[in-house]
């Protein structure tokens, strides 16, 4: 599921050096975890150093992962700080652990996004989410998530 | 045992504000006043004091202006209107404002790189919303979480503690024992924006959730306060009007795991919290048992849970246990009165001064009605266990 209608109101993402290859990638509703070329250890967000061999020369690639993901937490917001957003109150923001055969033996990369399905599905610790992507304006998605059930 | 640090440093005098809503005065005009008030409380002049330490965050996530002196008071400002050649002015950067800046007073005095240091801290409550924002567009760290709609305090605490939730099976009357517990205390201050108001359990569980599962009361109130405190050597403490509360240890938390900003999961907070625990009793070179009263931070209720739990109060995820049936009740014989101060929920936005305050007044002998017997040595706690810190107190100085 993808959300249909621009949201021309909520704020966008300012690519910088370390960002742009991410977004880019959004763009085209492709997630992707940065990569460093150095021990290939995924990461999110990129930085400049690598956390895990420290190589002050990472060069991250952004690299595709199949966005699936397991939710840790959850909140449903009811008061939004954000422009754009109070028309989509309550909304639920999930915290997902992301899994999958790229991240075999990785530390846990865990991103934050809204979970599409809306503030009545059934929603636990441990449930299976995917990927999905936020169209907020003609050239910007954003991640968001949803409930990948029992395929 | 060994010759270290502790207890070479005492707090000798303290001052502070009302806790209100609105400051009728410039922040900036409270902290001056505050600060001569703290100094003459400690026998002192203002020409003796030669340190100042002190944090600026203002902990708001909207887009509002920072202006030393209105809404925030620096180090550098507060000494250029009391002493303008100190020694040492510093300020300190990062979470855990109140255990960062005491840290660095006591690195100060007991190195001699001052006689007299203040520390203080200046809260601010600016006009309109504290957090909204009309930032259509974010880079740098934000860029990863607020176009996705991840923004500000309440989500962030909402997450971690509905992952407590989840994981313990935490219920909603558990928090209203923490939240009717710092009220009850906060309503009984004479200084707090919630004297005489104490809250009700029934009135805590009809609150509406604003990120479930956290409600309006679960979060402090955002004030104008200044509190200020006086710290010289151990020896020098000797001589001056009030009984000296020594700092016995602090620890800060560390490098957190790297996450989204304002992104909390629960397991990370945990385990850099054991660490900061490790480091503080170190410091100190002593353990929980050997301390009187604990005084845990409380900005949003369910850090006292984790506080409780990375202190080793209670095992982990037995906090919301901990604190039912009277477990935490300062009025009760059998009570562990871990918000005796109030906390911020019962006195407002002021970090963790409530907690400072509390243990010095106890140790000091200075509590008046709120005196407990036979507090020698005392703890408090700001912020997250994960990047926040601790500090410890002694009546007496065992070491130097």
């Amino acid at each position: 599921m993808t959300a249909e209608h621009p949201l021309p109101h909520r704020p966008v993402p300012v690519p910088d050096e370390l960002s742009a290859a991410f977004w880019e990638a959004a763009a085209r509703h492709v997630l992707t975890l940065a990569k460093c070329s150095v021990c290939g250890t995924l990461t999110h967000p990129p930085d400049v150093v690598c956390d895990t061999c420290g190589s002050t020369d990472p060069r991250f690639t952004a690299t595709p992962v199949d966005g699936r993901g397991v939710v840790r937490s959850w909140t449903v917001v009811r008061q939004s700080f954000l422009p754009g957003f109070a028309e989509l109150l309550p909304l639920v923001l999930v915290d997902v652990e992301l899994v999958g055969p790229e991240l075999d033996g990785q530390p846990d990369v865990r991103l934050v996004g809204r979970l599409l399905d809306g503030v009545d599905a059934p929603l636990a610790a441990g449930s299976a989410v995917r990927v999905a992507f936020e169209q907020v304006r003609g050239d910007v998605a954003v991640p968001a998530f949803e409930l990948a059930g029992a395929s | 045992m060994s010759m270290r640090g502790r207890d070479r440093v005492a707090i000798v005098g303290y001052a502070q504000s009302p806790v209100v809503r609105s400051a009728d005065r410039p922040l900036g005009a409270l902290a001056v006043d505050t600060a001569r008030a703290a100094i003459a409380d400690a026998g002192l002049e203002p020409a003796q004091v030669d340190g100042f330490v002190g944090a600026t965050l203002l902990p708001s996530s909207g887009g509002h202006a920072v202006t030393d002196g209105v809404s925030v008071v620096s180090a550098d400002w507060l000494a250029a209107r009391l002493n303008p050649n100190p020694r040492y002015a510093a300020g300190f950067q990062g979470l855990g404002q109140i255990p960062g800046s005491m840290a660095m007073a006591v690195n100060a005095v007991a190195t001699g790189a001052a006689d007299h240091v203040l520390v203080h801290r200046a809260l601010h409550n600016p006009r309109g919303s504290y957090h909204a924002t009309s930032a259509s567009e974010f880079g740098g760290p934000m860029q990863w979480t607020a176009p996705q709609g991840f923004f500000g305090p309440l989500a962030m605490i909402a997450l971690t503690y509905n992952e407590y939730v989840q994981r313990y099976g935490a219920s909603r009357e558990a928090l209203a024992e923490v939240v009717v517990e710092a009220r009850k205390n906060g309503a009984r201050l004479p200084w707090s924006y919630w004297s005489g108001r104490p809250l009700t359990t029934e009135q805590y569980l009809a609150e509406p959730m604003l990120d479930d599962p956290i409600c309006r009361f679960d979060c402090d109130i955002p004030v104008d306060g200044v509190a200020a405190f006086v710290l010289t050597t151990a020896e020098r403490a000797r001589d001056l009007p009030h009984r000296p509360v020594h700092v016995s240890g602090y620890a800060t938390g560390g490098p957190p795991k790297r996450r989204l900003p304002a992104h909390w999961p629960l397991d990370d907070l945990m385990a850099a919290g054991a660490g900061m625990a490790e480091r503080l009793w170190a410091s100190a070179g002593m353990g929980l048992d050997e301390i009187d009263l604990l005084q845990v931070y409380d900005g949003f209720s369910p850090l006292v849970y984790l506080w409780l739990e990375a202190l080793g109060r209670c095992p982990v995820g037995e906090a919301h246990r901990y604190v039912r049936d009277g477990g935490i009740d300062s009025d009760s014989a059998d009570g562990d009165p871990v918000l005796l101060s109030g906390g911020s929920l019962g006195n407002g936005r002021m970090h963790g001064v409530p907690q400072l305050l509390e243990c010095y007044l106890q140790v000091a002998g200075r509590a008046g009605e709120r005196q407990r017997e036979g507090v020698e040595t005392a703890l408090s706690c700001h912020s997250s266990p994960h990047l926040g810190g601790a500090l410890i107190y002694s009546a007496e100085a065992h070491q130097w």
